[in-house]
């Protein structure tokens, strides 16, 4: 990334302070975005309080299915990113 | 990063920071849009087992690459646009030339 070769140490470590906090912000965000896509696919009986078994099994698979997908998401994301920046491209860079 | 105008004083530690993390952030941002659009587009609501399947996993990876060639064909024409309306387009082409 350009823009982070030209930072001091100071300046280093204080965008690392503020990523820090962002990445936390984020794995909240990415939460409470689980939760709610789970509930809403998962979720439809409500004759009863708890949870039924095929609900919570459910539930279950979708939190690995979607943190498997944010995965693989992430790696190719990754790959076309550094593709990109090759090209001389877009400085959406890593 | 994009000194356009000429002469101009170098920026100050809080403008490379501030610069440094909107980039960040622009391309945090970017990706999570993706992982929603992706998730949404890809994996069917019914969760019948824990694993991505062969087909799952096919169209995440499609997903990506597409999502990429619109982003670069949306800010080249973003670009050609500012560019024929004169001066201004200076400055947004150089928030993606880098």
């Amino acid at each position: 990334m350009s823009g982070m070769d030209m930072l001091s140490q100071a300046e280093q470590r204080e965008l690392q302070g503020r990523m820090e906090k962002k990445q936390m912000k984020d794995f909240m965000n990415m939460y409470s975005n689980l939760v709610q896509r789970c509930f809403n696919d998962c979720v439809t009986d409500f004759t009863s309080k708890s949870l039924l078994g095929k609900e919570e099994g459910c539930v279950m698979r979708c939190v690995d299915k979607f943190l498997k997908s944010s995965e693989r998401l992430g790696e190719r994301f990754q790959e076309q990113n550094a593709a990109m920046a090759q090209q001389g491209g877009m400085g959406v860079g890593r | 990063m994009s000194f356009l105008f000429g002469q101009r004083p170098q920026p100050s530690s809080a403008e490379k920071i501030a610069a440094a993390e909107a980039e960040i952030e622009m391309v945090s941002n970017m990706f999570n849009q993706l992982v929603d659009t992706c998730t949404k587009k890809c994996i069917p609501p019914q969760y019948r087992e824990a694993d991505l399947n062969k087909g799952e996993s096919v169209c995440l990876d499609r997903c990506v690459a597409k999502f990429f060639e619109v982003n670069v064909k949306v800010s080249e024409k973003m670009q050609g646009e500012a560019a024929q309306k004169g001066g201004a387009g200076g400055a947004g082409g150089g928030m993606f030339g880098q």
